[in-house]
């Protein structure tokens, strides 16, 4: 199985390297305050949601998965690697933005509460969408499974705008969340994340069955 | 000697064609050729053979071990090559070797890298700059470097010049020294398998049509050329299969020296594996 995820990194470095500098960059705008940290996490957030989706495109031009099924591993392993890939993707940035929020809180002495709210919230989306895009890519094949993501993505956000407009979203609920203390909010927002886990171990199982049942 | 494959009565069904109750044994120590028409069955054959579509019936063991149950057990000492390069083409060799070593108990990095050296690819090029020949010997490297018992070949050497395709073939030849190996090979040049193979395997329309030991078939099996009223006078029972030309006839017979001593007028010659394929595909019944 760890070769099967060393696949996707070594297929990709080319991606993930530039992906990396990105970052860099951004924090780098960030510390200079050319960006709002949030923004700057989802956004990172938003291009790793497509890295799946990418190492799906690159094994179907390449029919591998014909011959990872092949191998000695199982189709079980097979999937569990590409959704281990997904897991080390969001524990990578997951630690990258950890460490840009300490260096940002330690020279700009910026909102700390703010910062790791908004992390939490893009991990748990980072978790989330991939959650329900594997199951679509191992059933339709990534082409198929492109306009999905768009939808997965763009949908709940277009939702959300066309209520705020129409007044039908009630955002005081929100303000309640002052009342809380700092503690209390990092504590709740911390098992978003969990939930985004436990959503992907779920999905993991769906994926299974998909391929279980699938012809190569 | 033990099988090293063992198929009974494997049936598969896709609607407009299907795999009717296909019957193989591969002893250890020896090479079975698959040969057929394109879409006749082969691949289709090596995929059940693999796990990779499910079956409809029949039974499928691979050196001892059930080909679905015992299906990580099996896969371990089998080597596959496909008809194409399936690594990326954004990959190194070497990179090959990393993602396939803790894929395989037993892969050695070195013999990979042996095998690298052998058949000149270099280590450190990417893949999409190989060559269709090197792509393969690519393949061929990876599915040997964990010492396979079986080494499976859907069209390996489809595409490949004479030179590489000696090469590969020789390859074989060292691997099925030891009795307790064995390689799987369908192909449709049927002058590589005349070379190397000792049991031929003809799958016609999803069945199989003709599988013995290659010596036999081409020691047996005749063709004679006759006028159509000769054709005419042959017992239909002494004839397997037909062909009618303009300038001729001619006849494929099963066993040539009992047909030679009962139509003595008639040239019955030796035959080749792709005029037995050219007359089951093309000829027709007496």
């Amino acid at each position: 199985m760890t070769g099967l995820i060393m696949k996707d990194i070594l297929v990709m470095r080319k991606t993930l390297t530039s992906y990396l500098f990105i970052m860099v960059l951004y924090a780098v705008m960030a510390l200079l305050d050319i960006f709002n940290f949030g923004f700057i996490i989802t956004f990172v957030q938003v291009m790793l949601m497509v890295l799946p989706i990418t190492a799906f495109a690159y094994d179907e031009q390449a029919k591998w998965d014909r011959y990872a099924m092949s191998l000695p591993l199982g189709r079980s392993k097979v999937v569990g690697a590409r959704y281990l890939f997904v897991l080390v993707l969001a524990l990578c940035t997951f630690s990258l933005a950890l460490f840009g929020i300490a260096i940002i809180y330690l020279l700009q002495q910026e909102d700390l509460v703010e910062m790791l709210l908004t992390l939490m919230v893009s991990a748990s989306i980072g978790l989330l969408v991939p959650a329900i895009i594997l199951p679509l890519n191992y059933k339709l094949g990534a082409e198929r499974a492109r306009p999905y993501l768009y939808t997965v993505i763009f949908i709940p956000v277009i939702v959300v705008v066309l209520l705020s407009k129409l007044n039908l979203l009630d955002l005081s609920a929100l303000n309640a969340l002052e009342a809380l203390s700092p503690a209390f909010i990092i504590g709740g927002a911390a098992l978003l994340p969990l939930v985004g886990l436990a959503a992907l171990f779920i999905s993991y199982l769906i994926s299974c069955r998909v391929a279980a049942g699938k012809e190569y | 000697m033990t099988n090293c494959i063992e198929i009974k009565g494997l049936c598969k069904s896709y609607g407009d064609f299907a795999l009717k109750n296909i019957d193989l044994t591969l002893p250890g120590g020896s090479i079975l050729g698959l040969i057929g028409e394109n879409g006749a069955g082969k691949t289709t054959t090596i995929k059940c053979i693999l796990n990779l579509i499910h079956r409809d019936a029949g039974e499928i063991s691979l050196l001892g071990y059930d080909n679905v149950r015992e299906e990580q057990l099996a896969k371990q000492d089998i080597g596959l090559v496909l008809d194409e390069c399936f690594f990326h083409d954004t990959l190194r060799p070497l990179d090959v070797g990393k993602i396939l070593a803790p894929a395989y108990r037993e892969w050695d990095q070195k013999l990979f890298r042996d095998y690298l050296g052998k058949f000149g690819l270099p280590e450190k090029k990417l893949i999409k700059e190989f060559s269709r020949g090197m792509k393969m010997k690519l393949s061929l490297s990876a599915a040997l470097a964990h010492r396979p018992k079986l080494l499976i070949l859907d069209e390996a050497t489809a595409g490949l010049d004479p030179v590489v395709r000696d090469e590969i073939l020789d390859e074989f030849l060292g691997l099925i020294q030891d009795e307790d190996h064995a390689i799987l090979m369908s192909s449709h040049i049927i002058s590589d398998l005349e070379k190397v193979a000792d049991y031929i395997a003809y799958i016609h329309q999803g069945e199989v049509v003709l599988s013995d030991a290659k010596d036999n078939i081409l020691d047996s099996y005749g063709r004679v050329g006759c006028t159509a009223a000769q054709l005419e006078s042959i017992d239909p029972r002494d004839v397997l299969r037909t062909r009618r030309g303009t300038f001729g006839c001619e006849a494929l017979v099963k066993d040539r020296s009992a047909f030679a001593r009962k139509y003595p007028m008639l040239l019955v010659e030796r035959t080749t594996l792709e005029d037995i394929m050219l007359f089951v595909g093309k000829g027709e019944d007496k």
